[in-house]
């Protein structure tokens, strides 16, 4: 697929989700009866009942692998940007760390997503985050004006990994930080899997190697770059009846094969630093 | 979108720095405007309080 291609089926893809309320990526287990199937997927992947709580009905779609960690580690008075916001989750969240002198700005190519965020933002009274049309392979945002870029199962869906996270750095403060989470593969895809727009859509085909992506976000001048939490993700488990059942059915594979494949692919929570240069030259005479 | 974000906005094409034109203010919201880059000239619109930032 091409790269203009495959930004048009997400983005019709996504825009379906809001309005199908439909779930993508997440693990599902038969838990938490009475919540809906989204606030079951976010508890899953380790958001807690209060910042569930906290942010406004409609704001969590059950579209990410989750990003706790990155949200605990925010400060007051940071500014953040949330590549693909989705319907604004992640950026509420953030909002309430960062306070009223902090800043959120969530990017998100489906002006269907945007205008949902934009309307749980005015439910939810906040002041402190701002919403853009916007590719983040493109980043609107000035060069070193972020504290801190987060992303939740977004960017296996760029057909250009690369240049979203040499954006990154770009728009990164000196000693700003990367703090992502996303779905990595360990193995390559079958070709069948590599080809269907319902598993790219799904987060699944266009997730590339764990170390690829590693070396994508170094390449982009990204140090200390760690992993801080690796997942497996079962492809049977995926929530997105748009991936794994439209895959199953399509390719006609039996559950076996399935599982095979779905051990491939795990879910990463990784961080990275734009540090500040310091030139240490030491020379050792002799 | 409110004023003072303009300056951590960027164009999203050439990383000019952009103008900001405004039509609609509503306490301290823009509502209706565009943006022009100062460098590639390409503009941008501001709708319902949403820059379109997609690059052209």
């Amino acid at each position: 697929m091409k790269e203009k291609e495959i930004k048009k089926i997400v983005r019709e893809g996504y825009a379906n989700i809001v309005q199908k309320k439909n779930s993508c990526c997440g693990p599902v287990r038969p838990c938490c009866e009475g919540a809906t199937p989204a606030e079951n997927i976010s508890k899953n992947i380790g958001y807690t009942e209060e910042e569930l709580k906290s942010v406004p009905e409609g704001a969590n779609l059950g579209l990410g692998c989750g990003n706790p960690i990155a949200l605990a580690s925010l400060q007051k008075g940071e500014t953040v940007l949330d590549l693909g916001s989705g319907a604004g989750f992640d950026c509420f969240l953030a909002a309430n760390k960062v306070g009223k002198n902090g800043k959120v700005i969530g990017v998100d190519m489906t002006s269907e997503m945007i205008e949902k965020a934009r309307e749980n933002a005015e439910k939810g009274n906040y002041k402190n985050v701002e919403f853009r049309l916007g590719e983040i392979e493109n980043i609107p945002a000035a060069d070193n004006s972020i504290d801190v870029v987060i992303s939740n199962c977004v960017i296996n869906l760029s057909p250009n990994k690369a240049k979203v996270f040499k954006e990154t750095f770009r728009v990164l403060k000196l000693g700003g930080r990367l703090m992502v989470s996303d779905i990595v593969l360990l193995k390559e895809l079958p070709e069948f899997i590599k080809k269907s727009v319902e598993a790219y859509v799904g987060c699944i085909s266009g997730a590339i190697m764990k170390e690829k992506y590693l070396e994508a976000i170094k390449e982009a001048g990204f140090q200390n770059v760690n992993i801080i939490d690796e997942t497996s993700y079962p492809i049977e488990l995926l929530s997105n009846d748009l991936t794994a059942k439209a895959v199953i059915k399509k390719a006609g594979i039996a559950s076996e094969e399935l599982k095979a494949i779905g051990n491939t692919v795990v879910s990463i929570k990784v961080e990275g630093k734009k540090q500040e240069i310091k030139q240490n030259i030491f020379i050792k005479f002799q | 979108m409110k004023k003072d974000l303009v300056n951590i906005l960027c164009c999203p094409t050439c990383k000019g720095d952009l103008k900001l034109k405004v039509e609609k203010e509503e306490s301290g919201e823009i509502i209706l405007g565009s943006f022009t880059c100062e460098k590639c000239k390409c503009t941008y619109s501001i709708e319902d309080g949403i820059p379109d930032l997609l690059p052209k």
